[in-house]
């Protein structure tokens, strides 16, 4: 009996050994390209509606009129083979790509990209509000579409964004079930790949198959399939990519990115966003609401100790407009570089500083997020020699935000810490979101008035559809203007370092579509 | 007995409601919109009042749980801001995972508890007796995640014998797709018969098993050694010694069997703790339980899926008391005369 036993548990062990043989599963295949990111991927299926992670994949999915170059700094043709507008920007002609069809079979025509465009407006969630100027839509014929705006905006661009912007199919379901069947995880778009599975929670959670008829085609060497790896910790995606079990990996922490450095089988890239870090000063109350404090602050912060601090995964940001954006100066008239002797001076003339009255200021970030800790934490020992005691207090993005809204002004911080990113290629989104005169805060958390850059910014929108040069020129003094103004601190724009496999060739970042890889135009090694 | 079971049950179902009415409260004290997470980062002021209303926020708070406890009966956990899915199904999706991984530690802990109390308790004082209580302390006061990178980086990355993170081989999903029905991927593939799943499955369990069973494992060892050394003490074993039964009879069927009592209410109760405790070794072994769940419903002050997360785990607690109250009464009769 116990030979019998003995005999059991060695066929057992065996067993185990043999399935662990190989037990590290194979490799990403050649033609899969596998991107790993921290969170879940498909939050929202819908593309009027969807406002989250899913770009990622959903950018490979969908396609839309236009689609932005940061190297022209333009929007190019994309479903839209031509566009044009009128004289003041206030009518725009889009002919459409003929031959292009829909993952569920149907083509595309003016009237399916009407169709798709007008659901998004009427269901106004998520970024809907980049078709806000459109009055109305025309389909002259069954390739050209006409919008017609309430005022001058730049619909190249708008049509251009990476959300809310998206051309699909509204009948691939009925109009009442569509949304149902998107969360079903199905997709109706024109990209190069559709949707193979979802598996919800899983580690590769969402699969996307080439769409055999796409309207680019697929004669030479493209990806075949695109996995989405959910892969929460960074050290396991780090031993992932050093194995060349996944091929693209959005983001680690700077330490495990520098050590790819040199690696025989792994690429590093590094390439300024969009996405900025932003310190809102209060101007309405507390010892910030004295300009002379506000530039103080501006001049205390070690600007580039920050960024050494975050060992490459920031660069230095001039103005708010970040760098790579139309708008973006790489020098202003008054910007802030780190000069504690004009901060002191300024202090003292507004009766704070060393051996006068201190100062208590408290600052808010979003708890979790390591980068905004270690600003937080830089701010707090730069500024106690200033006799400025920095007060940090740390909490979810709710709840920071419903504080800073608050409409007790005593309830509000001194210093509110967050990131901008525009939805659209347009310096416009910093301005009106982040220091448009508001009645109750939103955005303008810095509680900023000024009716003259009210008036700049309205005047600016409707430049960049008639005359960028000009729009330009004025984001350029409206910039000066914060400067001089100082309720916002800009700390650093963020740098996105990727690490891939060397066998992926044709990568390059496009900040405009955050965290997206276009799979499509990657050529796997042979 | 049914008494007995009532009155359990009746006071579980009291701590289980008591416990959601406290995590509402707090979830809604705790400043903080949960609709800004829903509509999104640039939503404008008439989006978020919209998002407000269709989430139930703009209710009183005594309407918002009123309406949760019709929901939680009627099989409505309400929906998730995080994920913008009904909270059931997401739970539906993600505990079987994490339940899966507990089990298995739990057969690891028992597997090497057991033995190794006995052997502990066997020889007492000397070099296993050292050994096993060195290593108990180990499992229990070792952080998890550390125990996780290290295991990652001997058994993956140097030895190439075992995978680093997920639940099996993805690729195997084009060649052999598994059908889901318990979310369980070692159980469906063994009801379906997708061996080389299951194979992959199985070896994608041993690590985090092992991590997660570090702690049971040491808790059961220790339990087992002073309970074995407790009954050793009593009068049956001096009576089976002084008839003649060799030592290994003594220990292995006369000792070992009433000390095992304890061992069932310490395994039950650390089954449910190990629940909670899987959070941080789902994350690093990329393990699609509730913990990266709860993880991202906590940051985004995911109400609904915080609520149905202590919910879930509330329940898993009182059902597992539950069960070492009916298996002590059905054990000792003595308490369930109490």
């Amino acid at each position: 009996m116990r030979l019998v036993r003995v005999t059991a548990a060695a066929a057992a062990l065996a067993a185990v050994a043999a399935l662990a043989t190989g037990a590290g599963g194979a490799a990403s295949t050649p033609r899969t390209f596998s991107y790993v990111t921290q969170s879940q991927v498909m939050i929202g299926w819908d593309p009027s509606t969807s406002y989250s992670n899913e770009i990622i994949a959903m950018s490979n999915m969908y396609e839309t009129l236009t689609h932005y170059n940061p190297a022209t700094k333009r929007a190019e043709p994309d479903l839209a083979t031509s566009f044009s507008s009128n004289k003041r920007g206030t009518v725009w002609t889009f002919k459409l790509r003929r031959g292009v069809t829909f993952h569920t079979g149907r083509p595309l025509t003016a009237q399916a990209a009407k169709a798709a465009i007008e659901r998004t407006i009427k269901l106004n969630q998520g970024a809907a509000y980049i078709w806000g100027p459109v009055k109305s839509i025309a389909t002259p014929n069954r390739y050209t579409l006409v919008f017609h705006l309430k005022y001058p905006a730049p619909l190249d661009l708008n049509a251009s964004a990476d959300y809310a912007a998206y051309i699909y199919d509204t009948k691939a379901a009925p109009a009442k079930k569509l949304a149902a069947w998107f969360v079903a995880g199905h997709d109706a778009g024109t990209g190069p790949y559709t949707v193979d599975y979802w598996h919800k929670g899983q580690e590769v959670e969402l699969r996307l198959k080439a769409y055999p008829k796409y309207w680019r085609g697929w004669r030479g060497s493209h990806y075949q399939a695109v996995e989405y790896w959910v892969v929460p910790s960074v050290t396991t995606a780090a031993q992932l990519l050093r194995a060349g079990k996944v091929s693209f990996v959005e983001r680690l922490n700077p330490q495990l990115w520098a050590s790819f450095k040199g690696s025989p089988t792994v690429a590093t890239t590094a390439r300024s966003s969009w996405q900025n870090l932003l310190a809102f000063l209060n101007t309405k109350s507390g010892p910030l609401a004295d300009r002379r404090v506000r530039q103080a602050i501006s001049y205390a912060v070690d600007y580039n100790g920050i960024i050494a601090a975050l060992k490459g995964d920031a660069t230095r940001q001039i103005g708010i407009v970040p760098p790579g954006l139309w708008g973006h100066f790489n020098s202003l008239p008054g910007e802030y570089n780190t000069n504690l002797r004009k901060a002191k001076a300024l202090l003292a003339a507004a009766g704070y500083g060393p051996g006068k009255k201190a100062i208590t200021l408290t600052l808010t970030h979003v708890q979790g997020d390591s980068d905004e800790e270690l600003v937080a934490t830089l701010l707090k020992s730069e500024l106690a020699p200033l006799n400025v005691q920095v007060q940090v207090e740390a909490m979810a993005w709710p709840t920071q935000w419903a504080k800073g809204k608050s409409l007790n002004p005593a309830k509000r911080q001194d210093i509110f810490v967050m990131y901008w990113w525009p939805d659209y290629a347009d310096p416009y989104s910093w301005f009106v979101n982040l220091f448009k005169t508001e009645k109750q805060p939103y955005f303008n958390l810095a509680y900023y008035s000024n009716p003259k850059l009210d008036r700049m910014m309205a005047k600016a929108e409707r430049l960049a559809a008639s005359d960028r040069p000009k729009a330009v020129a004025l984001y350029k003094r409206m910039q000066v203007m914060l400067l001089r103004d100082a309720p916002v601190v800009p700390l650093y724009v963020q740098v996105y370092q990727r690490t891939l496999l060397k066998s992926v060739r044709g990568y390059v970042d496009n900040p405009a579509y955050p965290n997206v890889v276009y799979v499509y135009d990657l050529k796997p090694a042979q | 007995m049914t008494r007995f079971l009532a009155r359990r049950v009746a006071l579980g179902l009291i701590v289980v409601a008591g416990v959601v009415v406290l995590t509402f409260v707090i979830a809604r004290v705790v400043p903080g919109d949960p609709a800004s997470s829903w509509i999104g980062p640039h939503a404008s002021p008439a989006q978020l009042r919209a998002a407000r209303h269709m989430l139930g926020l703009d209710r009183p708070l005594p309407v918002q749980i009123w309406r949760y406890f019709r929901g939680v009966l009627t099989g409505d956990w309400g929906l998730s801001i995080h994920t913008h899915q009904p909270v059931l199904s997401d739970l539906a999706a993600r505990a079987p995972a994490s339940l899966e991984l507990v089990v298995a530690a739990l057969l690891v802990a028992l597997a090497f508890g057991i033995p190794a109390g006995l052997a502990a308790a066997r020889w007492r004082g000397g070099a296993p007796d050292a050994l096993v209580r060195l290593g108990s302390v180990f499992g229990v006061s070792m952080p998890s995640f550390w125990f996780a990178l290290i295991l990652q980086l001997i058994f993956f990355q140097r030895l190439h014998l075992l995978p680093v993170s997920g639940q099996y081989d993805p690729s195997l999903d084009t060649t052999h797709p598994l059908a889901v029905y318990t979310h369980m991927p070692v159980i469906d593939a063994l009801v379906s018969g997708n061996w080389p799943v299951f194979g992959s499955a199985l070896t994608h369990l041993i690590l985090p098993a092992v991590v997660v069973g570090a702690y049971p494992a040491g808790v059961i060892a220790r339990m087992v050694r002073a309970s074995v050394l407790d009954t050793l003490g009593e009068d049956h074993i001096r009576m089976v010694r002084a008839l003649g039964f060799p030592e290994r009879s003594v220990f292995a069927r006369f000792a070992l069997k009433p000390a095992l009592n304890p061992v069932i209410s310490v395994t039950a109760l650390v089954f449910a703790y190990s629940l909670a405790n899987t959070f941080l070794v789902e994350a690093i072994f990329d393990w699609g339980g509730l913990g990266s769940y709860a993880a991202d419903a906590i940051q985004s002050l995911d109400t609904p899926a915080i609520i149905g997360v202590t919910l879930f785990i509330a329940l898993v607690y009182v059902g597992a008391n539950l069960l070492v109250d009916i298996l002590q009464a059905v054990v000792d009769p003595r308490i369930r005369l109490q």
